[in-house]
């Protein structure tokens, strides 16, 4: 399984920006109960299970802040896209 | 276990500059990745490349972000700026990377003439259809009838298609894409990092802050949408009749071609010269 790593300090927010809720094909995330040190609040992952490892969510962000890594051998659970349609 | 960082930012960027200069969801924070990942894909040194950039919101995208070397010049000079670059330094890659207002409107006589003289840089235009950092005013790249702070009755001009002037100047690569299409961007960008000639890449990028609020457009994913939904390939859109293509964005690689360029020029000519001398 990927694994998702939301890093929260450099978020600049689910209700203005939120683009990780967008481009997510399985929609795993939404709005954290959580405020970083700027006052934004950073989305949180809920069925990471679910994770394609499409790393849209990583290409899209704004603010370098998802990291998607592969699966622990290295390999991603599905072939990523060459194009976003 | 260590701290997860993310590796583009890692690498390429320089430590102290801990936050992009970016409002929350603007389009440039996809550029800033989409330019990166190219570089990376393609396995480069950031110290093979200069970054060039105007004044703007979209003109913060290299500098101070960048772990190269960047130059932030005057407002609509940048091409002026990475000419001379490229001229003295052909070896690098020399990257422009700025707004509509900067690149199309102050700067469109740099932008025309680059791609006419075919010196070996790349452009990247940030369209997002307004001049953002100064409040929202009026572009020549904004479109017909929508209300901005200096046309608060609607626009009465007709919006420039940027693509079209640069490949008519003859630029031998020009591509458009927007910020829903980051996958594209990269791979336009990692051709245009290996040509040798004047490569310009348009970018339709939402500002939600000044576009999306003066021009009444919505959010940052509200313009996402758009793009998403208006978005017609270049060989789908010469199918279609100018009537169904309004609204729409067409997006692609328009231009692919060899030209003679000039630095490279330059360099053979002193050879050349310096040889008849001796
Ligand atoms: C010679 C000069 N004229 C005007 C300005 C004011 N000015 C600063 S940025 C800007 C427009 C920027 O628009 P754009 O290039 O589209 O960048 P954006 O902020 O939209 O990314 C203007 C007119 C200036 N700095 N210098
Ligand atoms: S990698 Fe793809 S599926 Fe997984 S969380 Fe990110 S966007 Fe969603
Ligand atoms: S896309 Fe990035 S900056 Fe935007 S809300 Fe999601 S994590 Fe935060
Ligand atoms: S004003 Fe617009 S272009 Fe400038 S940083 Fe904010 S969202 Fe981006
Ligand atoms: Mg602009």
């Amino acid at each position: 399984m990927p694994t998702v790593t939301v890093l929260e300090q450099s978020c600049k927010g689910v209700e203005d920006c939120g683009i990780c809720t967008f481009v997510c094909p399985a929609s795993l995330f939404s709005a954290s109960e959580k405020m970083n040190t700027a006052g934004y609040v950073p989305p949180q992952i809920l069925n990471q299970e679910k994770c394609t490892g499409c790393r849209n969510c990583m290409i899209y962000c704004p603010d370098f802040s998802i990291v998607v890594q592969k699966n622990a051998d290295g390999s991603n659970s599905v072939e990523e896209k060459e194009e976003d349609e | 276990m260590s701290e997860i960082m993310h590796p583009l930012r890692m690498k390429y960027t320089r430590e102290h500059v801990k936050k992009t200069t970016n409002c929350p969801g603007c389009g440039n924070g996809i550029i800033v990745q989409a330019i990166l990942r190219a570089i990376d894909e393609l396995g480069m040194d950031m110290d093979e490349f200069a970054f060039v950039s105007g004044i703007g919101c979209s003109a913060w995208i290299p500098s101070p972000l960048f772990n190269a070397d960047t130059l932030h010049t005057t407002h609509g000079r940048p091409i002026a700026f990475a000419t001379g670059v490229k001229l003295g330094k052909p070896e690098l890659n020399v990257v422009v990377a700025s707004g509509d207002g900067d690149l199309a409107a102050i700067g469109g006589n740099h932008l025309i003439h680059a791609a006419r003289r075919n010196i070996g840089i790349t452009v990247i235009l940030v369209n997002n259809g307004i001049y953002a950092m100064t409040g929202g005013q009026t572009a020549p790249t904004t479109p017909r009838g929508v209300n901005t702070t200096t046309n608060p009755y609607g626009t009465l001009e007709s919006v420039f298609d940027i693509s079209s002037l640069v490949l008519a100047a003859g630029a031998p690569f020009v591509a458009r894409w927007t910020t829903y299409h980051p996958r594209q961007i990269t791979s336009s960008l990692k051709k245009a990092f290996t040509s040798r000639g004047f490569s310009f890449i348009e970018i339709i990028s939402q500002c939600p802050v000044q576009y999306g609020k003066v021009t009444k457009s919505g959010s940052a994913l509200d313009l996402l949408k758009h793009y998403k939904k208006d978005s017609i390939k270049i060989d789908k859109a010469r199918t279609m009749d100018p009537e169904s293509l309004k609204g729409k964005i067409v997006v692609g690689e328009f231009v692919n071609e060899q030209k003679p360029e000039l630095s490279a020029e330059w360099t053979e000519l002193k050879a050349r010269v310096m040889e008849g001398r001796s």
